[in-house]
């Protein structure tokens, strides 16, 4: 995964759209335009106590002067979006880097997207290009009420009827199989809650869509409150020299101490800086971002290991 | 807290990194060795085009108008003065790097076509401290020279990396082969700005 450069934005403005989700537009204080993107791309945000958090970015893809980001409060979280809403107003600094994206459109004849509270940043985006494009697509979005709907009015501007709301003060409850049968042509996008794309993967499967056609982003490493981990060796090909990882550490941390840099960032395996490529060795994938048919040969390090032993494409 | 607290704040907490490990410009294996070859330009008069610094690695680099330089250690506010750099745990001589303004111009006419394109570098992106005219940088490896008030040493011939390549998504890496500047050394520290005359000295100690 490439490295990416880190600027220093200037929040041009600020405000809440939720009480708990505020809403930032960052320029370039020196340069009128930013690293272009794609719909789907985040970003990581740089706090204040060190901390580095994933934003999708949430604006027009194709407006270069600015980036638009979303971070919902999560007083129970991590501590990251609380010190970016005590710290982020209008006229400060934001440490941003360029965009990376783990969830671009697909070739499609149709999108479907089912989206939860805050997990319609990249959603908007993504729905943005497609209204440009005159694309055929659908959103189900999934908020407790029209308060504390992110971006809601901007994501109703853009999608007319194509959008439909399931909020939980009028009683309405997203069914996941709303989704309906895979059509030919067809791609399901997921973002949200780990809840969710759980249960919507699950109905999705169930309806007949290939594991292919679902694409789902999850800012939340996935938990495995079962998992045990257990030490191996980890080789490097270059150099053929042979590192032990013990339970209690990751093979980044390993990687780390024997000198190899590696690029990273949430050191949750969901953000992708950290993968590297692997030979041969059976691994044990943790992480959210890698693909399926990637898995073969890409581990993220930050999170993954393996059964006693692995070559490392390093 | 102030947006300019905040970012101090960032800067001093990035994860914590081993002070660097300069070698002196003399001292690193090519710059001993090139110091008692003699040869290479003389009576060239260069000028000092730019000066960037990154705060820590992967920082975009900003532009100053006036920088000072620390004797056996680097420009002050630079990542490899501060051991913050992508390479700073790595014993090197790198406390100021340089690169010539004809090796971007040459890079931007696509010359020699080792690319479907020209890459046009903007000021900056190259990640050296010292963009320079007129100053024949691949001659200088063992070599003391002057710009405005401060002393260099060439320590070795800099190396384009792939990690530039990554972060500048832009395949700079054969293109900048053989032409990507100097790594030097600090022998007299003091405050150089763009204008600053550039001229090689003769080796006192030598």
């Amino acid at each position: 995964m490439t490295a990416r450069v880190i600027m220093k934005l200037k929040v041009e403005a600020a405000r809440l759209t939720t009480p708990k989700v505020l809403h930032l537009r960052l320029v370039h204080p020196l340069k009128p335009e930013l690293p272009a993107w794609e719909p789907g791309a985040h970003v990581d945000l740089r706090l204040p106590d060190g901390k580095i958090r994933q934003y999708s970015l949430c604006g027009d893809p194709d407006d270069r002067s600015a980036y638009e980001i979303a971070i919902k409060r999560e007083d129970a979280g991590r501590g990251g979006s609380r010190g970016a809403h005590e710290t982020l107003s209008e006229g400060s600094v934001a440490h941003v880097s360029a965009p990376r994206n783990n969830f671009p459109l697909q070739q499609a004849d149709r999108h479907l997207f089912v989206v939860g509270g805050i997990g319609v940043t990249p959603v908007l985006a993504m729905v943005r290009r497609l209204s440009a494009q005159g694309a055929d697509f659908r959103v189900d979005f999934c908020a407790p009420s029209e308060h504390d709907a992110p971006l809601l009015p901007e994501l109703r501007a853009i999608c007319g009827e194509r959008l439909r709301t399931w909020l939980s003060s009028d009683g309405a409850r997203f069914d996941p199989r709303e989704i309906g049968r895979a059509q030919e042509g067809d791609q399901l996008y997921v973002c949200g809650p780990q809840r969710l794309l759980e249960a919507v993967r699950a109905a999705a499967v169930e309806l007949g869509w290939p594991e292919a056609r679902i694409h789902a982003e999850a800012f939340q490493a996935t938990l495995d409150e079962n998992f045990k981990p257990e030490p191996f060796d980890a080789t490097l090909a270059s150099t053929g020299e042979t590192l032990h990882v013990p339970a209690d550490r990751s093979l980044l941390d390993v990687l780390r101490d024997h000198g190899v840099t590696m690029p990273s960032s949430c050191e949750l395996g969901v953000c992708g800086s950290c993968v590297c490529g692997y030979r041969d060795g059976v691994v044990i994938h943790r992480d959210s971002v890698i693909s399926v048919t990637d898995r073969q040969h890409r581990i993220a390090p930050c999170v993954s290991r393996a059964r006693v032993a692995v070559t490392l494409d390093l | 807290m102030r947006a300019d607290e905040a970012e101090s704040q960032i800067l001093s907490e990035t994860p914590s990194k081993p002070r660097p490990t300069m070698v002196e410009a003399y001292e690193n294996p090519a710059g001993s060795i090139a110091r008692h070859v003699p040869g290479g330009a003389t009576g060239f008069r260069g000028v000092l085009l730019h000066i960037h610094v990154a705060p820590a690695a992967s920082y975009e680099m900003e532009e100053l108008a006036e920088a000072e330089c620390v004797a056996g250690r680097g420009i002050v506010g630079d990542r490899y003065f501060e051991g913050t750099g992508t390479y700073s745990p790595k014993p090197d001589t790198r406390e100021v790097t340089l690169i010539e303004q004809e090796a971007l111009d040459a890079l931007a006419r696509n010359d020699p076509p080792l690319q479907g394109g020209g890459i046009t570098l903007a000021p900056g992106d190259h990640r050296r401290n010292l963009t320079v005219r007129g100053v024949p940088l691949n001659h200088l490896v063992g070599r003391r020279f002057r710009v405005g008030e401060v002393i260099l040493r060439g320590g070795r011939l800099n190396f384009p990396c792939k990690y530039l390549e990554e972060l500048l998504g832009s395949p700079v890496y054969l293109p900048l082969y053989n032409r990507s500047g100097l790594n030097c050394g600090i022998e007299r520290g003091g405050v150089i700005r763009p204008g600053d005359e550039i001229e090689l000295l003769d080796d006192a100690s030598a």
